[in-house]
């Protein structure tokens, strides 16, 4: 085997250095990047060779952990050449002792680099970008959130006042017709009440808050569910709703939260049930679980939309009523809050949904 | 006697030249932090957005040891570090030994640093593009190393690396600050340890440094580079026993 051949015409550049790095002897394919006669080469250092950075990072980095380590591999490093053209290489380094073997040499293999440099450039560009989009992106939407849950707080009390104007008008002895101008009002004011609570609720979750529970276990939960079928019935008057509840053991819940649940899934029924056919609400408690189904009749909901109906803001193809999409949002974290879950079955006789919680929450850990 | 790393590196830099002094004193190695074995979480960018950061630290530490009287020996930033902890604490040590000192890296009318801001925002660039070299998540497993058998498989693995943004950022701190105001006149007495062929702090500023602090002593090693410690352990160590 030729040895000086194989040194001398390498495909990658050698250079054997002393430990300050001054140049011993390079081998052809290293003098042919540089351009430097052997004779200009004298008496330089690997660090001559360099970009100014490369001087600074060889100096305070790469020499001190040679010295230290023995070796050192794959440094980016950027050669230049006689005619100051640059070259990026791959550096790997390593000491070792000399002939006499008293004394320690360097030894690097140098590699061009030009192509897989410029790809982590591209890498590390497309980093860079994506980091500052997210930062900004974040912003954004935090802005975002917080002006809806600002929004959505400040829409309360122009409700508030609607609802005691009206409390009062009723007092004042109206006609028939407006008696039910006034129903119809109240029917409104619960309905946009329901639709502020759940903005609120989305956007204190958006903004990290989630959904917190306040549980109650010492009242029952069935006056509760009662009155909200009663505040919906009182709007919905044309449309009938059969209540059934079994709720024969304590439930430990947050009473306000399932109250909005099933407010979320009755107000869906009436909106997207079909008109001449009853809504039901079962309530019972069994086998540790409580279970609240509520069902309606009328066409079904396709098998691709009910995977979609628990996102945020999905809203199904019936463009005649149109809420925000978050009632059934809020309904399922509201499910995931108490440990249970909200799930959604539809065929040609019903859609119903069933909410399934624990009697008690699951000791953790 | 404390020594003080520089940018680049840790407290292991010194392990050529601390054994000669364990006899006659009681020698103090440590990390700054953000570097070596330090607690990264604790790095602050804004506390260690200047040279200040450090000082503090610098001084916090020697007074939790109680040290008066005392030796501090620091390399490359850490030299300016010295001269600003002698400044604001001179009780502290009576013995400052700089290594290759520099108090402005950037060339500014007639004064001759060595660079131009625009190489130092080009090495800013470059260090982006080496995180390979200083990674601890990307250290590769850990292995002996034939050769230096006394360093142990960790320290093979860990040495002189740290967090890239970190370095980075110390970088940054280090290579754009500009200390000329705080030379002067110290209590202290000031040793000066000049490499020969030094790109980083070239003899000139060793010169401008010896000029602006009154009574300093220069010593010109024979070594080549920045870390003389690494380079030219004896030398470095006869020259700071000479003086001490």
């Amino acid at each position: 085997m030729d040895f000086e051949d194989l040194f001398e015409t390498a495909p990658c550049g050698y250079v054997l250095a002393d430990l300050d790095g001054r140049l011993i002897r390079v081998n052809r394919t290293f003098a042919g990047w540089i351009g430097f006669s052997p004779e200009a080469l004298h008496g330089k250092r690997l660090p001559d060779l360099l970009t100014v950075p490369g001087k600074i990072f060889y100096e305070t980095h790469f020499a001190p952990t040679l010295r230290m380590k023995g070796q050192l591999n794959e440094v980016a490093l950027e050669l230049v050449a006689s005619d100051k053209r640059r070259f990026p290489v791959l550096v790997n380094a390593r000491e070792s002792l000399g002939v006499d073997e008293t004394w320690h040499q360097v030894r690097f293999a140098i590699f061009l680099a030009t192509e897989r440099r410029g790809y982590e450039r591209g890498l590390l560009e497309a980093r860079d970008k994506a980091q500052a989009t997210i930062v900004s992106e974040r912003a954004d939407s935090e802005l975002r959130e917080q002006f809806i849950a600002v929004l959505g707080h400040d829409l309360r009390n122009p409700l508030a006042s609607i609802a005691s104007g009206m409390r009062m008008l009723e007092k004042e002895g109206l006609s028939e017709r407006g008696r039910r101008v006034i129903a119809l009002m109240g029917g409104s004011v619960v309905r946009a009440s329901a639709l502020i609570d759940n903005v609120l609720d989305f956007a204190r979750g958006r903004l990290g808050g989630g959904i917190t529970l306040i549980r109650n276990e010492d009242e029952p939960l069935e006056p509760a569910l009662r009155q909200v079928v009663a505040e919906l019935r009182s709007v919905a008057i044309e449309q009938q709703i059969i209540e059934h509840y079994a709720l024969d053991e304590p439930v430990v819940c947050d009473h306000v939260r399932v109250g909005q649940l099933l407010s979320n899934l009755l107000g869906n029924a009436l909106t997207h049930g079909a008109k001449d056919q009853p809504v039901r609400v079962n309530a019972t408690t069994a086998l540790g679980e409580l279970v609240i189904a509520v069902s309606n009749g009328g066409s079904p909901i396709p098998p691709a939309a009910i995977e979609k109906l628990f996102q945020p803001f999905f809203r199904g193809h019936d463009r005649v009523r149109q809420g925000l999409g978050l009632g059934l949002h809020i309904a399922s974290e509201i499910a995931r809050a108490h440990g249970g879950t909200l799930v959604a079955r539809s065929d040609e006789i019903a859609t119903t949904f069933v909410f399934t919680m624990p009697l008690a929450p699951r000791e953790e850990n | 006697m404390v020594f003080a790393h520089g940018f680049g590196c840790d407290q292991n830099m010194w392990r050529l030249v601390t054994p000669a002094f364990e006899t006659d004193f009681c020698t103090v190695l440590f990390d700054y932090v953000g570097a070596g074995g330090s607690d990264l979480s604790a790095y602050d960018a804004k506390k260690y957005g200047s040279l200040e950061g450090y000082t503090e630290d610098v001084i916090d530490l020697a007074r939790s040891l109680g040290i008066s009287d005392g030796v501090l020996v620091g390399h490359s930033v850490s030299a300016m570090i010295g001269l600003m902890v002698a400044r604001r604490a001179p009780n502290l040590f009576s013995t400052i030994v700089l290594v290759g000192p520099s108090p402005c890296y950037v060339d500014e009318g007639d004064y001759v640093g060595g660079f131009s801001r625009e190489q130092i925002h080009e090495l800013l660039a470059f260090l982006d593009s080496n995180h390979l070299g200083w990674s601890e998540a990307m250290a590769p497993v850990i292995m002996g190393n034939p050769d230096r058998p006394e360093l142990g498989e960790e320290l093979t693995a860990s040495f002189c690396r740290t967090d890239p943004e970190i370095a980075k950022h110390f970088a940054r701190v280090t290579f754009l600050s500009d200390s000329r105001a705080d030379l002067g006149p110290v209590d202290a007495r000031v040793l000066i340890l000049q490499c020969r062929e030094d790109i980083i702090a070239p003899p000139g500023v060793g010169t401008y440094v010896h000029n602006a602090v009154p009574g300093s002593e220069f010593v010109m090693l024979d070594a080549t580079g920045h870390c003389p410690h690494l380079s030219a352990p004896d030398a470095t160590i006869a020259a700071i026993k000479a003086f001490v």
